[in-house]
């Protein structure tokens, strides 16, 4: 009876294509235009790391002196001084962890054929690597004792390594970051982020980094961050030195707590860490304040899907409901103008329930086809969003979740907009129109 | 097959109430034809529609072939529509979007009758009106009388008991209505009740009961015994109008 009911939807469409085009039109703008804003939302909310998302701690210490406060709403900053992730990460606890920060270099092979490039860099411990599950092409993160040494070593994209090494094997080569020479030990695969969530102090939505070298460089090579420094007192540290020896903040770090064990155990070190510094001199409070927040916490903290994405959402679907009182009207156009046919189907033995499962099977139909159209709208919606704003690039996309979720939408709106016409026409008293027809 | 005992129908619209059907009892056995005739207005129509359970009564009781209707539930008349009643209407009511195979299938299809048993029943039933080669052709394609008689193939599709046909003939010239009723008196032979209202003396003549409806009535002399106000007497069987 259903393909019957599909076939009787296609004749009805046929009988009157342009109320039905335009139906099929309201719920394609309507799903277009939902689909655009909810995708962006979907693509910034998603878990960026969902099967260890719960397991990646970023630690908050409230490094300030009592009577200070900071402009987060729990009062603790959001990046930690480099003598704390220093402290932290040689601590004796046998978690992994990683101190990092972004930075940038010029990009060359001391060669006049190949154009230096600018590009974004990230320092960061070889644990980083494994914490964020990142995969390499070529090679592999730098050995401990590199980084112990201090070896000027450095992992580089996919991009980069097809762009100065035509994509081949390039390790064991090196390369130029400004002026320093660096063996290139690994080709880490393009790192395709919705959200650069192990770093937003410095933009949610920027594009990953294509180089990573020891953070153990910085100090010799006095290596400035690109991003975010803050602090909380005045300081006449000088120098880069003086910067690392600072209260200022600008150094992120993360730290793979396998358990609640592992993480009481880290929160404990760090109730003990404080108190230690308090007594040569820093934290100086009374009450000593820590927070540990797995990567959708500290999303969530950071407000990375702000509240304007939210509303818009909102919006885009009181838009959706407005397609649908429109399409609403235009059904029970439709199908009250049917009643004379209904009446003789009923009559013929259809129950109201059979007229009921036709109509809405035919509503179903417009909306099915609404929201097919309604997703080359949205993608139309999502290259406008890629064109116009390359920051939020890497959200304007629509993964299988949202185009499964897109008919899915179109359907339950159709629905909703067909269930009274639909109950209106079956509740035909078929005596009323047989003689009349 | 079907008893009307005190059968009442009233429409109302707001302060006006119009009786349509008036303490109405009527018994119409197996087998029988039976001509509904009456003035317009009179309650015919409203008669076989309570008949064919297309709408409800206000009071009174109906059973159709042993099933008390009063209280019945809108699936349980749907399908007691569907398996013992064919209607055929003065104007065709034929579907226009559907050729005529698929006319004829629409109460096939509700019934549940499987696609192969239908497609039988379908060619066996255009066959008999004469219409089978014209399957794919669309109603509008015909003439009057050709629709009419797809609409008693569908109404014969379902195998009914009984056949309710409200003018069938109304909307025909005087040759295709008599091919028309010589199909329902052919029809009638094998087996099924019928009750067809007509405003066709000649046509009611022919059939072997006559009964006639007068202002929401039933004139006839079993009702009305002692006190007759007119009377037609015709193949054994007195009719009589009450003239209220």
């Amino acid at each position: 009876m259903f393909l019957h009911y599909i076939d009787l939807s296609w004749r009805s469409i046929k009988r009157t294509p342009v109320i039905s085009f335009l139906m099929v039109f309201a719920i394609a703008i309507g799903i277009g235009l939902t689909m655009t804003s909810l995708s962006v939302y979907h693509m910034m909310s998603m878990d960026p790391i969902p099967h260890k998302s719960g397991n990646i701690f970023y630690p908050q210490l409230n490094i300030m002196d009592d009577g200070n406060e900071w402009h987060s709403s729990d009062n603790l900053p959001y990046q930690l001084t480099y003598q704390d992730a220093i402290n932290l990460y040689n601590a004796d606890i046998p978690v992994l962890k990683s101190p990092s920060f972004r930075s940038g270099f010029s990009v060359h092979l001391n060669s006049p054929e190949v154009k230096p490039t600018m590009e974004p860099a990230r320092l960061v411990n070889r644990e980083f690597f494994t914490i964020f599950d990142r995969p390499f092409v070529y090679g592999a993160p730098w050995s401990r004792d590199s980084q112990d040494t201090h070896e000027y070593v450095v992992v580089i994209s996919e991009k980069i390594n097809d762009r100065l090494f035509a994509g081949k094997n390039s390790v064991g080569q090196h390369i130029y970051l400004d002026n320093n020479s660096y063996r290139i030990v690994g080709v880490s695969a393009n790192w395709e982020h919705h959200v650069k969530y192990y770093d937003v102090n410095n933009g949610a939505f920027n594009v990953a980094e294509q180089l990573y070298i020891p953070f153990s460089i910085a100090p010799l090579e006095e290596i400035g961050t690109w991003g975010n420094m803050n602090g909380w007192k005045h300081e006449n540290s000088k120098g880069y030195q003086g910067l690392l020896a600072s209260e200022r903040v600008w150094i992120q770090f993360w730290a793979q707590l396998n358990t609640m064990q592992e993480k009481q155990q880290f929160g404990d070190y760090l109730i003990s860490y404080m108190d230690d510094q308090r007594e040569k001199g820093r934290f100086n409070r009374e009450v000593l304040e820590f927070k540990l927040r797995n990567v959708t916490e500290w999303l969530e903290y950071n407000k990375v899907v702000s509240e304007d994405n939210r509303i818009l959402v909102g919006l885009s679907f009181m838009f959706l409901l407005v397609c649908v009182s429109n399409i609403l009207g235009l059904l029970l156009a439709k199908f009250l103008k049917r009643a004379p046919e209904v009446g003789v189907r009923r009559a013929l033995g259809a129950s109201k329930r059979h007229i009921f499962a036709q109509h809405i099977v035919e509503v179903s139909v417009i909306g099915l086809a609404g929201g097919l159209l309604g997703i080359a709208i949205a993608q139309l919606g999502l290259w406008g969003v890629r064109v116009t704003n390359s920051y939020y690039g890497a959200l304007a996309n629509m993964d299988v979740s949202m185009l499964l979720t897109a008919p899915i939408i179109a359907l339950t709106a159709s629905f909703l907009a067909g269930i009274y016409p639909a109950w209106l026409v079956c509740r035909t008293q078929p005596a009323i129109y047989l003689k009349s027809q | 097959m079907l008893t009307m005992n005190n059968v009442s129908k009233i429409y109302q619209t707001n302060s006006v109430q119009t009786h349509a059907l008036r303490d109405f009892s009527l018994t119409v056995n197996e087998g029988e034809f039976i001509a509904v005739t009456g003035p317009s207005g009179s309650g015919k129509t409203t008669f076989l529609n309570i008949a064919g359970l297309l709408e409800p009564f206000t009071s009174g009781q109906y059973t159709l072939d042993g099933v008390d209707i009063g209280g019945l539930s809108d699936n349980q008349t749907a399908d007691l529509r569907n398996q013992k009643i064919g209607y055929i209407f003065q104007g065709f009511n034929l579907i226009p979007d559907l050729n005529l195979y698929e006319n004829v299938e629409v109460p096939l299809r509700y019934r549940g009758i499987a696609a192969k048993e239908r497609k039988i029943r379908i060619e066996q039933c255009l066959e008999q009106v004469g219409l089978a080669s014209r399957a794919k052709h669309l109603p509008q394609q015909l003439s009057g009388g050709q629709q009419q008689r797809v609409a008693i193939a569908r109404a014969l599709a379902g195998k009914p008991r009984f056949l309710l046909a409200d003018e069938p003939t109304g909307n025909l010239d005087s040759l295709m209505a008599r091919q028309v009723m010589e199909l329902l008196e052919e029809i009638n032979k094998n087996g099924a009740t019928i009750v067809m209202v007509t405003h066709d003396a000649e046509l009611a003549r022919r059939a072997p009961r006559n009964i006639q409806v007068v202002d929401g009535q039933l004139a006839d002399f079993t009702l009305y015994q002692g006190k007759p106000t007119l009377a037609a007497t015709r193949d054994n069987e007195t009719v009589v109008a009450s003239g209220v």
